[in-house]
């Protein structure tokens, strides 16, 4: 005798596996099951658990394994009593599809915005010696590998001057590693590494490339890297999954591209101020394009340092800035520059230990 | 009166068969595309409770004897599990990568490589742990009669086990493989029961050894065979007189090297199913629950051909089909589990093993199924 607020179903209680036949009616409007000996139960804490063609399906909160089907659709006085159906999950079904997915694109827009930016803005409040004890920490004294030909450092400290008199921001050494390139690491370490030295032909080409590396520094383009690599990079990626870590791949790739032509417009300036000719430096990185791919292990382990992309807008815009009557002196001595390019070949400890190497 | 039949009546038109997946791919597809659009407005976090929608969809439509199965497991509990695996392995895997960049700096090399070998080695054991916690939640979110499985084991002696198997195999150039496979199937199923009742498995690797062989033999044949035919071409070719003696024009040799290559790896692939589809047989066909025996029927030609529908669809579709996998592979499966026997559904009681919370997060942190 089925009434309007009554529905047959079956039942699991989570103790046998034996199906039982119930009825679900109302009584003083609140769910009560029905069992086929006349006992009678009242539902207290059910939860929506399924949803399909034909029918619904609950569960009872601290109940294992209790499982209750009712066929669909249900009298609207016995619907209106239960839990609402469950579908996408619960926030969700509560505002609706619609809604949820405007609501997620809304904040998914603004963290990404977030991830792009907060960095940017985070970066100069960082304090500089707590990223100088973080750089020290990473760099040490860079495994004894150091030069300290005589003369050498005196040279590169002259240089540095040279370009920003009376700077404390940061220091400069030439590493003892056979790659061509430059980078600046966290707490102000713009590091040299050896074959670059070889590689130039005169001091201003190494100007125009320290220019770059102290514009990285002062800039905080490594500070916002490491808050980047740090952080939000890797809530990002572990929270998204593939999604998340491919728009985060694709903002890191912009924020390279911005802050190396940042830098080389910045090292322009400086080479300007100096009175140094940048078109050196455009010879320069038509060379190192070449010898780009060197880098290879150390530019895998180290994400932040310096992604040089060479390319012909970057030698043209370094050689098209040198301003044709200008008078530029070159940016160190004979005797500096010397002193300077065999700074590691001048260490015997340097010589000691590649000997001992090799 | 309650005794079920796994496979009660043996009608010759009707498949003996304990499983039935009565799933249509209309009722599938508001699913899956719901479930990619909410996943990519959230930046991938719904995916976790779009994995319970997909499993609450595909449990119910499976029938095993007389009633379906039930997936019971939440979005909600699987996101949970997987920040709490984070939380614990982002801080090691930061300091790792602290530590190797500042290792690489100092110029210590082989320190770096160390340490590197070591996370690996760490992250292949947490791979082998979480293999077992997922298999052991889905077991405990799979409900049946009201039932449900689980297992008390946490994993970590599972863990062990599997890295120095794979390792053993690994020293072997691959041939103890079968060995590590069936032996660590064994080892989780061993561990894992349903209700009152303990799983048991004693696959043992015999009829394998020779599949897993014939992969070797087939990749040297086809290797040789491919180099044999390149020479030829490149030789015949050049013979013929309105070649002049360049060899096969361009376009024409870069296809035959593709067609060659192509050809290898489907060799490959193909020896492999055959091995990976008598490695199925035989796991399964040696597992058994209180008194119930399973059985898997997919052969060689099954899987291949579920692979291939697999990447048609998905090519077809433009990779929008990826979203249909889950249903395909679901149903292929169902489609050949068979299980005889019977049950006594007085005895099946609950299960005594506490449920499991960890929602295989450690699985979906390295993003992992449980078979």
């Amino acid at each position: 005798m089925a009434q309007a607020d009554e529905a047959q179903g079956w039942l699991y209680d989570g103790v046998s596996a034996i199906r039982q036949e119930v009825a679900l009616a109302l009584v003083d409007g609140r769910p009560v099951l029905r069992f086929s000996d006349g006992r009678t139960e009242p539902l207290d804490g059910l939860t929506a658990a399924d949803v399909d063609r034909d029918s619904l399906v609950y569960r009872r909160a601290g109940r294992d394994g209790w499982q209750l089907t009712l066929p669909r659709p249900l009298p609207d006085a016995l619907k209106a009593a239960l839990p609402r159906d469950a579908v996408y999950g619960r926030w969700i079904d509560r505002i609706g599809l619609g809604p949820a997915v405007a609501a997620g694109l809304a904040v998914s827009l603004i963290v990404l915005a977030g991830g792009a930016y907060l960095p940017q803005l985070l970066a100069p409040l960082v304090p500089r010696a707590w990223e100088r004890n973080y750089g020290n920490a990473l760099v040490g004294d860079f495994g004894g590998k150091y030069c300290a030909g005589p003369g050498g450092q005196q040279a590169l400290n002259a240089l540095a001057a040279r370009l920003r008199p009376g700077a404390r921001d940061f220091d400069v050494r030439v590493v003892d590693i056979p790659i061509v390139n430059a980078a600046a690491l966290p707490g102000g370490h713009i590091v040299i590494f050896r074959e670059l030295l070889a590689e130039a032909d005169g001091p201003d080409e190494v100007a125009g490339v320290l220019g770059h590396e102290i514009a990285h520094v002062e800039h905080r383009d490594v500070t916002e890297a490491m808050i980047r690599e740090l952080g939000f990079g890797l809530v990002i990626a572990s929270l998204g999954g593939t999604t998340g870590g491919n728009a985060n791949a694709m903002l890191a790739t912009r924020y390279g591209r911005d802050a190396e032509s940042d830098a080389d417009r910045a090292a322009i300036a400086t080479l300007a101020a100096a009175g140094i000719s940048p078109r050196p430096t455009a010879g320069f990185f038509a060379r190192l394009a070449k010898q780009e791919k060197k880098l290879g292990r150390l530019g895998d382990a180290l994400g932040y340092i310096s992604t040089h992309p060479t390319s012909a807008g970057r030698q043209a815009r370094f050689h098209n800035a040198a301003r044709p009557r200008a008078s530029y002196a070159p940016a160190l001595s004979e005797e500096q520059w010397n002193a300077l390019v065999d700074i590691c070949h001048n260490d015997p400890k340097r010589r000691k230990a590649r000997r001992a190497g090799a | 009166m309650n005794d079920m039949h796994a496979a009660p009546t043996r009608h010759e038109d009707a498949p003996a068969s304990g499983f039935e997946f009565t799933g249509a791919w209309r009722e599938f597809l508001p699913i899956a595309l719901t479930n990619l659009l909410l996943t990519i407005v959230t930046l991938g976090i719904y995916r976790f409770w779009a994995k319970a929608r997909e499993r609450r969809y595909l449990w119910s439509r499976t029938r095993f004897i007389d009633d379906r199965l039930e997936w019971t497991g939440t979005g909600l509990e699987m996101f949970i599990g997987f920040l709490l695996v984070m939380a614990m392995l982002v801080p090691i895997v930061l300091f790792l990568q602290f530590g190797v960049q500042a290792l690489v700096l100092r110029g210590q090399f082989l320190i770096a490589s160390i340490a590197i070998l070591a996370l690996y080695l760490g992250l292949f054991y947490l791979i082998g742990v979480a293999l077992f916690r997922a298999l052991r939640y889905r077991l405990s979110r799979s409900y049946w009669h009201g039932i449900r499985g689980g297992s008390d084991e946490p994993g970590w002696a599972y863990g062990w086990s599997a890295l120095w198997k794979y390792a053993a195999a690994g020293v072997t150039l691959g041939l103890l493989t079968p060995w590590t496979q069936t032996r660590l199937w064994n080892e989780r199923w061993n561990a894992m029961s349903f209700g009152p009742y303990a799983f048991g498995a004693d696959a043992d690797t015999k009829g394998l050894k020779t599949r897993w062989l014939m992969i070797y033999v087939a990749g040297f044949a086809a290797a040789i065979l491919l180099t044999a035919t390149s020479f030829m071409a490149v030789l015949g070719a050049a013979g013929t007189p309105n070649a002049g003696g360049t060899g096969l024009p361009v376009p024409q040799f870069t296809w035959t090297a593709f067609l060659g290559i192509l050809g290898f790896y489907l060799v490959i692939v193909i020896a492999s199913l055959a091995y990976y589809a008598a490695f199925f047989r035989k796991a399964i066909g040696s597992t058994r629950l209180a008194g119930l025996g399973f059985s898997f029927t997919a052969r060689t030609r099954d899987w291949l051909m579920l692979i291939l529908g697999n990447i048609g669809l998905v090519v077809v579709t433009l990779g929008v089909g990826l979203i249909f996998l889950s249903y395909r592979n679901w149903a292929f499966a169902m489609r050949h589990l068979e299980a005889s026997g019977e049950i006594d559904l007085d005895a099946l009681t609950q299960s005594p093993t506490r449920a499991a919370t960890d929602a295989e997060g450690l699985a979906s942190a390295f993003d992992i199924g449980a078979l």
